[in-house]
């Protein structure tokens, strides 16, 4: 196990070393002639007006948290999944009133319209 | 000392640095980037503890989930692009941290120490340094956890307990975000339109000016 | 040793002769054991994006001729060279950041999608005993590894301190995040038929014994399949569900500041990251690297080269959905389709056992494999039928309170209209 770890590591720096080196080559090959016209802000030719800064629906943020919820449900499934066949039958029921409860939480979401994307 | 000592010592300063740049960073996204980097950081602690699975699920929650809600919420913020706002608590952040810090130092780490010495023995870092052979960590590890999750006399009403805090939680955030009720709006409308109205700002004269000067030659005609 | 197993062994034995060099050159020990792993990983890393260069190929190939175009033809015989062509231009044009653009999040945000991209590399199976980390977690490490894009492409849109790119990493996150539920939820019948999330004992749980093919799980578990393939297309924010780059809307999406080898490495993100989904579908639904008389690194090549032809078929063939539509399939249909499945997979699975020792632990119905498989592929299909119709019934009901509201409006119109054509003076 530890072993595969470590190769996990390595992969992670493997890779990004090899992409760093990917970029650093491109940045010695290509030419560089920055102009001021190049280095503004792309909007369709159009000259950049303020920030970028937009102020963001709240749905989004409300759909980041049903996700993160979900996520946090789905995640504590994953052992009882593994353990699956050294289980008793009654963990069925307690894992089918663990989903029950995460349904009604989204059913909540829906009633509410909180599902709706306008 | 080694691998995994070093190992230790670079998460931990991945950690540690991690957090103070998230208090120290001026810009919000930037604060959130260096917290993203606090929780790999993590990762690598729980992966030095051999404990993968929750390796796995600090990086799909935390870095996954929770940053991606940390950021769309410094995006919902005004003004998230603008320098550090301006604000004076940092002595009571302080103030608050150290007692935090205390609280942990003086009675969590104690009692950590002793469950670590009554289940191994020895646990101060120099009898690691001399190669004690650390207990390796059963292959069936996952089912064992599994089972605990739906063992009655384990983990399974908290197990349970977590369902109904999602729960909550879901009722919650959509009771926060809701949207007004018609009366709600209606009354908001008008006291921005009051607003506007009071303080009749020039910027919003110009494009009417400009509406007449294009309409005039068309009376003209 | 035969030839066969020669052959059917190739990967492995070349790698064990490296191995072998390195430990006589260095010596046992940790020093050869990291140098080992690193030469592992650089061909790793390399092979993974010389299939990049093949894939774009494959796929500008396959859309033309869809599209009844010819495609890419002109570098080499059928264009073949085409991949190199670009990859030279990559390399040699020039490279601005935006003068406003945050340069150090601007910088990193390719680097990290392209590195999390490959790392997923590091557990997937592609032979027996060519894996490069078999660990416990497989499946799991697989999807959280996947989740760290997102990040990613939150900082590429922050970085450019651009509306477009912003505004298109916003809707991408709202998408990517979403579709992780339902494959976080299609995977785990996987795991409760196969009891482990390590890939590899999820492939040797559709081998026999002999090494030939078993049943694969989308027989067991076609709607798993259906849903997991649908939340990968999602995932790797490919066509039908590419309102990541929705040209016509958000110029390109999060990376319209980016050019050169960092609008690159994207798009080796995005291809790796397909080519990623693709390989785990077939481990999890196709049985892996498992098949009879070929080797088995090509019956993986095949099976890989299959689900990524559907990958480009639906590319080639599907308009692009809209955002409201890719929101409420995954909320309102695949989340609540896969629990449910989950729930029927939990029961069968439980009810209908295939060994004796599992029954005599904990009881329930001693049945083959076969039959099992039967039961649960019975399961899924009505699972997946009596969806659809409660959806096609919710559409109808829908569309009719649609009609009727027009219908009234137009009568409404009418109704006014003859009164102005009755209470008007003829002349």
């Amino acid at each position: 196990m530890r072993t595969d770890f470590a190769f996990i590591g390595v992969m992670l720096v493997t890779a990004f070393l090899l992409m760093g080196v990917a970029v650093f080559a491109a940045s010695l090959l290509r030419p560089k002639k920055p102009s001021p016209a190049k280095l503004e802000t792309y909007e369709c030719g159009m000259e950049t007006v303020g920030d970028a800064w937009v102020q963001f629906r709240v749905q989004y943020y409300i759909f980041a948290l049903i996700f993160v919820l979900f996520d946090v449900g789905g995640v504590l499934l994953f052992p009882f999944a593994v353990a699956f066949n050294v289980v008793p039958i009654y963990a069925v029921l307690v894992v089918i009133l663990f989903l029950g409860t995460l349904m009604m939480a989204l059913l909540y979401a829906w009633r509410k319209g909180a599902l709706q994307w306008d | 000392m080694t691998i995994s000592q070093i190992l230790f010592i670079v998460m931990s300063l991945v950690v540690l640095g991690g957090g103070v740049m998230v208090v120290a960073a001026r810009n919000l996204f930037h604060a959130a980037l260096f917290l993203i980097l606090s929780f790999f950081g993590v990762t690598g602690l729980y992966l030095l503890l051999d404990a993968s699975f929750f390796a796995a699920a600090q990086f799909l929650v935390y870095i996954g989930a929770i940053s991606i809600l940390v950021i769309f919420a410094v995006m919902l913020t005004r003004g998230a692009m603008a320098a550090q706002p301006a604000n004076s608590q940092w002595p009571a952040a302080l103030v608050v941290s150290a007692i935090l810090f205390a609280i942990i130092a003086v009675i969590v780490g104690p009692i950590a120490v002793t469950i670590g010495e009554r289940q191994f023995g020895d646990v101060s870092w120099p009898s690691v340094v001399e190669g004690q052979p650390v207990p390796a960590v059963p292959d069936d590890i996952l089912v064992r956890l599994g089972q605990s999750f739906v063992d009655f006399n384990q983990y399974a009403a908290l197990f349970l307990l977590a369902a109904v805090l999602i729960l909550v939680a879901m009722v919650g955030a959509i009771w926060v975000a809701r949207d007004r009720t018609p009366r709600e709006v209606i009354e908001e409308r008008a006291e921005l339109a009051e607003e506007s109205q009071d303080m009749a700002p020039p910027q919003h004269q110009l494009p009417v000016k400009n509406a007449e000067a294009v309409e005039a030659p068309t009376a003209g005609h | 040793m035969s030839v066969i197993d020669t052959i059917n062994n190739l990967i492995k034995i070349v790698g064990d002769a490296v191995a072998d060099l390195v430990v006589g050159i260095l010596g046992a020990g940790q020093i050869a054991d990291l140098v080992i792993m690193g030469l592992g990983a650089l061909v790793l890393c390399t092979a993974v994006a010389l299939t990049f260069m093949g894939m774009t190929w494959a796929e500008r190939k396959v859309v033309a001729r869809i599209q009844n175009r010819v495609g890419p033809n002109q570098a080499g015989p059928f264009g073949l060279l085409q991949p190199i062509a670009d990859g030279i231009k990559m390399f040699t044009k020039e490279d601005t950041t935006p003068a406003s653009a945050d340069r150090w999040v601007y910088n990193a945000a390719p680097l990290i999608i392209a590195t999390f991209a490959l790392l997923t590399f590091s557990v997937l199976p592609f032979a027996p005993g060519v894996v490069g980390a078999n660990i416990n977690i497989g499946v799991f490490f697989v999807i959280a590894v996947g989740s760290a894009s997102t990040v990613a492409i939150l900082m590429a849109g922050w970085g450019s301190n651009n509306k477009y790119s912003l505004l298109g990493a916003f809707r991408t996150v709202a998408q990517l995040v979403g579709y992780e539920v339902p494959m976080l939820l299609n995977v785990i019948p996987v795991i409760v038929l196969s009891g482990s999330m390590s890939l590899v004992d999820i492939v040797q749980r559709q081998t026999l014994a002999d090494g030939n093919p078993g049943i694969p799980f989308i027989v067991y578990l076609p709607l798993s399949a259906l849903a997991f393939f649908i939340a990968g297309v999602a995932e790797t924010g490919r066509s039908p569900f590419d309102l990541l780059e929705a040209e016509s809307e958000i110029v390109a999406g999060f990376h319209v500041e980016y050019s050169g080898m960092k609008f690159a490495l994207f798009m080796l993100g995005e291809y790796v990251n397909t080519l990623a989904v693709s390989i785990v579908f077939v481990i999890l639904f196709l049985g892996g690297y498992a098949g009879p008389i070929l080797p088995s690194y090509i019956w993986l090549l095949i099976k890989t080269a299959l689900v990524f032809f559907v990958f480009m078929w639906l590319r080639g063939t599907l308009p692009r959905v809209r955002v409201d539509q890719l929101m409420a399939l995954n909320w309102k249909v695949m989340v609540p389709l896969s629990v449910v499945n989950i729930i029927a997979v939990l029961i069968l699975a439980k009810v209908f056992v295939t060994s004796p020792g599992l029954q005599s632990a904990n009881g329930g119905i001693l049945v083959a494999p076969e039959a099992q498989a039967l039961i649960l592929f019975v399961a899924n299909i009505v699972i997946l039928l009596s969806g659809l119709s409660i959806m096609a019934r919710r559409a109808r009901v829908l569309r009719l309170a649609e009609e009727a509201q027009i219908e009234s409006r137009r009568a409404a119109n009418r109704a006014t209209a003859s009164n102005f054509i009755g209470g008007a003076p003829a002349k």
